[in-house]
């Protein structure tokens, strides 16, 4: 059986899909038995889709790179 | 976006229509960014961008759809960070920088058994939107997020945020499977402790 610390090093390729199919047998076989890991993984699917929808910040200036990209593109047909 | 969509785009961008090109770099900028970061550091990252857009512009008609729009603009990017800047950034691999509230180090362990030592909090919200209505929040972690090296903070923006494949994240920045995986789980285990610190503390 993995440790708690064993289990939080594989959290991520277990997230990711790049674990083996033993060691993704290992990792859910712990957290059947596990609550706190449980609540790690979860937080950590909650961390992930935090980030994704994080505001990014504002481009700069996109309307004078568009219309330069335009003229850009124009000039070389 | 989907084939038909980047199909559609595309001829509006071959004629020259201004909407589109803002289209296009607003969809796609701060991926390319990533790239460009990742690549040749904060100081250069802009102008790669710069060179990455024009050569873009140059190759439109060259664009076949063999690869998703995205990319293609991406490969363009890397490949414009790499050719004007041949220094090699392997070597930043192995810093890992502090961060504002730590990670989920040893620390957090029983050293004997490998047990939670302080078992992870239980965050108030279930998600994300809720998360974020904390403008704080928002605030602690773009202060996390900047303090990750430009490779840790790339990788991680590149997989969540933009949600390339971990092969695709190796190709473009040139790096192994095995370098981008430590990369990825190091950024997020900090990023998992700010939210931590934040949800149990209620400060920044």
């Amino acid at each position: 059986m993995l440790t708690c610390k064993e289990q939080v090093a594989r959290s991520s390729d277990y997230l990711d899909g790049q674990l083996t199919f033993r060691e993704r047998l290992l990792v859910r076989h712990h957290l059947m038995f596990c609550a706190n890991c449980r609540r790690f993984i979860r937080q950590m699917r909650l961390m992930q889709a935090t980030l994704k929808i994080l505001p990014e910040p504002p481009i700069a200036d996109v309307d004078a790179l568009a219309e330069r990209l335009a003229a850009e593109r124009s000039r070389d047909p | 976006m989907a084939a038909a969509d980047d199909a559609h785009l595309l001829e509006r961008l071959l004629k020259g229509e201004q909407r589109a090109y803002k289209e296009l770099v607003t969809t796609y900028q701060s991926a390319m960014r990533a790239v460009a970061y990742a690549i040749v550091g904060q100081r250069h990252a802009d102008e790669v961008v710069q060179d990455a857009w024009l050569s873009v512009v140059r190759n439109l008609a060259k664009f076949e759809g063999r690869s998703s729009l995205k990319t293609w603009l991406l490969t363009i990017t890397a490949n414009s960070a790499k050719g004007r800047y041949k220094q090699n950034r392997r070597e930043v691999l192995l810093d890992d920088l502090p961060s504002p509230h730590g990670t989920i180090g040893d620390d957090r362990f029983v050293p004997d058994d490998g047990h939670w030592a302080v078992a992870p909090f239980a965050w108030h919200q279930d998600t994300p939107e809720a998360l974020l209505t904390e403008d704080e929040l928002r605030n602690c972690l773009e202060h996390t997020l900047a303090s990750l090296s430009e490779l840790q903070s790339s990788v991680l923006l590149l997989r969540e945020r933009q949600g390339l494949e971990l092969e695709e994240i190796c190709n473009l920045l040139t790096l192994s499977l095995s370098n981008v995986r430590v990369l990825l789980h190091r950024a997020r285990l900090k990023v998992f402790a700010t939210v931590e610190h934040f949800e149990e503390t209620g400060e920044c």
